[in-house]
């Protein structure tokens, strides 16, 4: 365990180093959330007043929007960086020295993508942190409860993740998990509108998209626990559809995984991109 | 410790690869056209013991790259085993990779915006040495491979020569059993390749290393290897010392002896007196030296009875040269036998 923590902090050290040589893409990336929130600021008075009491979440549209970019932004890093850890030391050449230590491939794309989880937790929380700042969103209910669903889900993502990973690993390109979950996520799991608008205006097939992806059950669970405030007892149904998502997924992704490194390894073909 | 008593560090048994293509019953079904699959090794099978240095040569594309790697546990084998310290490069490849250490060619291998020191740091770190180890460690392979100066500097700002040298201190990192060395010295100056020689020879003879050296190098594998395996098309067309390679290549050696204080009448009727006399061809070199040349078997007392001759008839020798076959000659003569290289003559 200590020995897997300290290349966790291997790689969080040569991250952090990289990052500081690039200062200015930090600061560039800063400046465009409060961009965003002061935008969807002003988006938000437009709808003032308007509130349709069927959608509960939205009464406040600022405070739903900034938790949906918030939580989508974690989302994509779970589901995303995985693949990325793999790719880019592919690209810049390192991989094949970083997988010469004895260090096992799962190791090699958590450790490498623990600086994203933590880049992602920084930006996630300015996002609410500028709308409470400077915008007056309040949050309530428990933050606790809400980390839970972010957990969860992040790492249902993470599982979906390591099959694009797996992926990435053998096809190099042409990621059909990227394509699927991040246009899919943005338009179907509620980040921007309620998803019962889908069912409403496009029907129920097209709805049922939205019921089949984490993020969805991800993101109502958060909103319903942070912007109405419901318990544990309430928030029951999101919970147990991402369990079952997670016990399907996890062994499901470990095993393509553990197949795709065996057929880049007998090919040759691990280090090439 | 005397070689055959040693332990056996890498056993490489029967070991064959091909390159297979991907998607093959895929691609036979939609019959679209594929590449015939690579075969890169055939059947390989040789043994490296403790301290030993092995040199493995051979046109590109022979192989070397691909037996590297397998050693390396980077590429499985199509089958055979490669057993490292007892380990097996596929079932227990990650104690294959605690004892080996590879510094190879490939100079993105390293982050070009950290520094030297960073980079080791990051990789001790892999190795599962602590910060302070880590530094001490990396603080000993500046200092032996003379980096000191550079340890703050960016990778990208190096010299190619330090990049090489870098990637070999990498290899060192964890003081690993087994070395593996692509071209070592392939960007180095003379003098920073002569020491990276002796650093390599006292790692083995020192430390007991086990060195695995492929190079295009043939003056070095000579100077370095006890063993060198000569590769081509994936098999191991012959392997031996540097000197059985040449003896069994060509069992003749070419002398040139310069000597002055007789003319070159004078010792060609000495030399008549004892020897046939078309064994040898003179020269006039310089005002007062001349040359006498001829082919004698290796090892036979034929030079030793020359000079007594050319000595006893009041010649002073300057100087004795001798021609053998090199490793060059006898990778030539493997490619020419394989059909890989033309003919020259």
């Amino acid at each position: 365990m200590i020995l897997f923590l300290r290349r966790i902090w291997a790689f969080l050290a040569r991250d952090w180093r990289l990052e500081l040589s690039y200062r200015m893409q930090f600061f560039l990336r800063v400046l465009s959330i409060l961009i965003v929130v002061t935008t969807l600021f002003f988006i938000s008075k437009i709808f003032s007043g308007f509130a349709d009491p069927r959608f509960g979440q939205w009464r406040d549209p600022l405070a739903a929007w900034l938790t949906g970019l918030a939580v989508l932004n974690y989302f994509m890093t779970g589901f995303s960086s995985l693949a990325n850890a793999i790719r880019q030391e592919q690209v810049q050449g390192t991989l094949e020295s970083v997988l010469m230590t004895p260090i096992s491939v799962p190791t090699v794309i958590v450790a490498s993508s623990t600086w994203d989880f933590v880049q992602a937790t920084l930006f996630s929380s300015l996002y609410l942190l500028f709308g409470w700042l400077f915008f007056d969103v309040h949050y309530r209910g428990s933050f606790l409860l809400a980390l839970m669903f972010l957990v969860l889900t992040t790492i249902v993502l993470s599982c979906l993740g390591i099959l694009s990973a797996s992926f990435a690993m053998v096809f190099k390109r042409g990621d059909p998990f990227g394509v699927f979950l991040g246009t899919g996520s943005a338009l179907f799991s509620g980040v921007f509108f309620p998803t019962q608008l889908i069912n409403q205006y496009a029907g129920p097939r097209v709805a049922s998209i939205s019921r089949v992806l984490p993020p969805t059950y991800g993101l109502d669970g958060i909103r319903r626990v942070l912007i109405e405030g419901q318990t544990l007892a309430q928030v029951q149904q999101p919970l147990i559809t991402l369990l079952v998502f997670l016990i399907v997924l996890l062994p499901f992704s470990l095993w393509v995984f553990g197949r795709a490194v065996r057929k880049a390894k007998r090919e040759g073909s691990l280090i090439q991109y | 410790m005397p070689a055959e008593t040693k332990a056996i560090v890498i056993a490489v048994d029967r070991l064959s690869k091909t390159y297979p293509v991907s998607f093959l019953r895929l691609k036979k079904l939609l019959r679209r056209k594929f590449k015939a699959p690579v075969e890169a090794l055939r059947e390989i099978s040789f043994t490296i013991k403790e301290g030993e240095i092995f040199g493995l040569i051979g046109p590109n594309g022979a192989g070397k790259t691909t037996l590297t790697k397998i050693i390396a546990t980077l590429v499985q084998p199509t089958s055979g085993n490669v057993i490292v310290k007892g380990h097996d490069s596929v079932a227990d490849d990650q104690n294959v990779r605690r004892n080996v250490g590879l510094s190879g060619a490939e100079e993105r291998s390293f982050y070009w915006r950290l520094t030297a020191e960073q980079n080791l740091l990051f990789f001790a770190r892999l190795h599962g040495l602590n910060g302070r180890v880590a530094r001490n460690r990396i603080a000993e392979l500046f200092a032996l491979l003379e980096l000191q100066e550079l340890a703050t500097r960016r990778f990208a700002e190096l010299s190619t020569g330090n990049k090489q040298r870098l990637s070999v201190a990498r290899a060192l990192l964890a003081k690993p059993a087994v070395l593996l060395l692509d071209e070592p010295t392939r960007s180095l100056d003379p003098i920073a390749a002569a020491r990276m020689r002796s650093i390599i020879k006292s790692l083995a003879q020192t430390n007991n290393a086990t060195i695995f050296l492929t190079s295009h190098n043939l003056t070095e594998v000579e100077e370095l290897c006890d063993r060198v395996a000569i590769i081509g098309k994936g098999e191991i067309r012959a392997l031996d010392t540097p000197q059985n390679l040449r003896t069994t290549h060509t069992e003749e050696e070419r002398l040139t002896i310069a000597f002055s204080g007789l003319s070159v009448i004078d010792a060609e009727q000495a030399l008549a007196r004892s020897f046939k006399p078309e064994l040898f061809v003179f020269e006039p070199s310089c005002p007062d030296e001349s040359l006498v040349k001829f082919t004698r078997a290796a090892d036979d007392d034929l030079l030793d009875r020359v000079l007594r001759v050319l000595q006893q008839s009041g010649a002073t020798i300057r100087s004795v040269e001798s021609e053998r076959a090199t490793l060059l000659d006898v990778l030539e003569s493997y490619e020419k036998q394989s059909g890989e290289l033309p003919s020259l003559s």
